[in-house]
């Protein structure tokens, strides 16, 4: 399958399509490695960027109300650089004004989406760290994997699903106590 | 109903398998207010979850991809220069050569100039060294009595032990000991040496060691006064010698100004002692004398001595007088202060 034109990848993401997400994350990245590595980053600093990147992009285009008004290429550029520069300055590499550069393509609202959002993934990544084994695979099968109650009794060995539910409901108090942690000291 | 069944309820909810009853029952359940709060943190952590979930997935999808990616790793294009650039190549290469060769010589010619300050530098560190070594040098044939190498002096700044001198009387000590009338003969061990202000400070380790009185002085934080009459007390022989004059200079040998020209006749053996005011405080430490001037004599300010005793980089805290218990005339003065100053012996 060879996916050249945008509307093309864009209706197949839209469909959940793997293949398309695969090609679109292939394409584009050789430009946003070259953009950020020939601006004081590394390799895998470019790979971060270009991530969160084609994620903010996926997660766009689950929205029916989001419209491309550009090329792919040129929107996942945009976030990217954006995204760099910003990291830039948190480094304090880069001291000019962001904000007064190229806003015409209305990026900004990815860019602190990106942040928004790869900040809460590092916050239930970490709450998910502290939570341990088996809690954390139970946790994970049930609610992101979608398993039932029976399967996940027997995986771990419960003698019958209302043990496995305790169980559940136990590490389930622990993921609340750790990831609100932050909140209310807050 | 408790929370772990309202979670129950809510996460078979989710999933669609509940049953009218159910149904009824968790809305019932929903209209607790702390029930409902519950229900919404639990909402709030499932959405993290799946998003979290989501994330999770993306990311490993694309980093398996990025394995693929970084074999086809571009090759670096090489360019060559166009043989029509070469000359101008060859142009801009000499001319870089040439400012290479020029800035290497001008730093060479300013090397030169500054290897002549040093040298002339060097003298002057040559000749302040036969100035300042007023450490009297014990003659070969009096070891065998005396076996002690030089001697200067000393004076206490703590009843605890701790004693100021100068760092060219100790600066090569194997050992040092202390002596006077009233305290007898300790071992001290030198704990501080600040060659650059010629300061050493002492403490004595001696167990036998004791001092009844407190210190009567201050060790004043304020320059002295051009002309102010000062004194000291030092042992350039075996007994302590008074020695007076006044405040000739408010710096030292070639202008330093951390030391204070004097008109005291000092002799080898008074390196280290007290140089003191009218009021029995001290101004100075004795360090040296310029050996073509006659009657001009140095001693350390007594600042830079308060520097020295509040260097962070000494690790023992040294109480210092806080006032000055002096009473009476010059000779009450020194009969207080004859029991502090010490001769310093030092053995290399």
């Amino acid at each position: 399958m060879n996916y050249n034109s945008d509307d093309l990848i864009i209706a197949e993401i839209r469909k959940h399509n793997q293949m398309a997400l695969r090609e679109l994350y292939r394409a584009h990245y050789p430009m946003v490695r070259n953009l950020i590595t020939n601006n004081s980053g590394s390799e895998q600093e470019a790979k971060d960027v270009y991530q969160e990147a084609v994620i903010v992009f996926y997660e766009k285009l689950q929205r029916a109300d989001f419209v491309l008004t550009c090329k792919i290429k040129t929107y996942l550029y945009a976030v990217c650089r954006r995204l760099w520069l910003k990291r830039l300055a948190e480094k304090k590499m880069y001291t000019g004004n962001i904000e007064s550069l190229e806003t015409f393509l209305g990026v900004e609202d990815e860019v602190n989406d990106v942040e928004e959002k790869a900040l809460a993934f590092k916050k239930m990544q970490v709450a998910l760290g502290g939570l341990g084994e088996p809690c954390k695979t139970i946790i994970t099968d049930f609610y992101i994997g979608d398993l039932g109650m029976e399967e996940i009794a027997i995986k771990f060995g419960y003698t019958n699903s209302d043990n496995a539910k305790n169980q559940k409901y136990k590490c389930l108090q622990r993921l609340k106590k750790l990831f609100f942690a932050d909140d209310k000291r807050n | 109903m408790s929370e772990r069944d309202l979670i129950e309820l809510l996460d078979r909810q989710s999933r669609g398998d509940l049953s009218h009853q159910e149904t009824i029952q968790l809305e019932e359940a929903l209209k607790h207010p702390e029930m409902r709060a519950a229900a919404e943190k639990h909402g709030v952590l499932l959405s993290q979850l799946h998003a979290y979930g989501k994330r999770q997935a993306l990311h490993t999808m694309m980093d398996s991809l990025h394995e693929t990616i970084d074999e086809q790793k571009p090759k670096g294009k090489r360019v060559f220069l166009r043989k029509a650039y070469w000359p101008i190549a060859g142009i801009a290469a000499s001319i870089a050569l040439i400012s290479v060769i020029f800035t290497w010589s001008l730093n060479q010619s300013v090397q030169d100039k500054m290897e002549e300050y040093k040298e002339l530098r060097l003298e002057v560190q040559r000749i302040e060294k036969s100035q300042n070594a007023i450490v009297k040098e014990i003659k070969e044939k009096e070891k065998a009595i005396q076996p002690s190498r030089y001697s200067g002096t000393g004076f206490f700044i703590s009843s605890k032990g701790y004693l100021v001198t100068s760092y060219h009387v100790v600066k090569d000590a194997d050992s040092v000991y202390i002596e006077n009338g009233a305290v007898g003969n300790h071992k001290a061990e030198v704990i501080y040496l600040d060659a650059l202000s010629d300061l050493a400070l002492l403490k004595v380790v001696s167990d036998t060691f004791e001092m009844k009185t407190s210190i009567p002085f201050l060790i004043r934080t304020a320059e002295a006064d051009l002309g102010e009459e000062v004194y000291t007390l030092g042992f350039p022989r075996e007994d302590i010698v008074f020695g007076e004059g006044s405040i000739s200079a408010l710096t030292g040998y070639r202008q330093n100004p951390t030391a204070y020209q004097i008109s005291i006749p000092v002799n080898p053996g008074n390196s280290g002692g007290p140089l003191l005011n009218s009021k029995g405080d001290l101004i100075g430490v004795i360090s040296g004398i310029q050996t073509k001037l006659t009657g001009a004599a140095f001693a350390v300010k007594s600042t830079s001595l308060y520097e020295v005793v509040k260097n962070d980089s000494i690790h023992e805290t040294i109480p210092l007088p806080r006032q000055n218990t002096m009473r009476g005339n010059r000779v009450d003065q020194v009969k207080k202060w004859k029991d502090l100053v010490v001769m310093v012996r030092v053995y290399n």
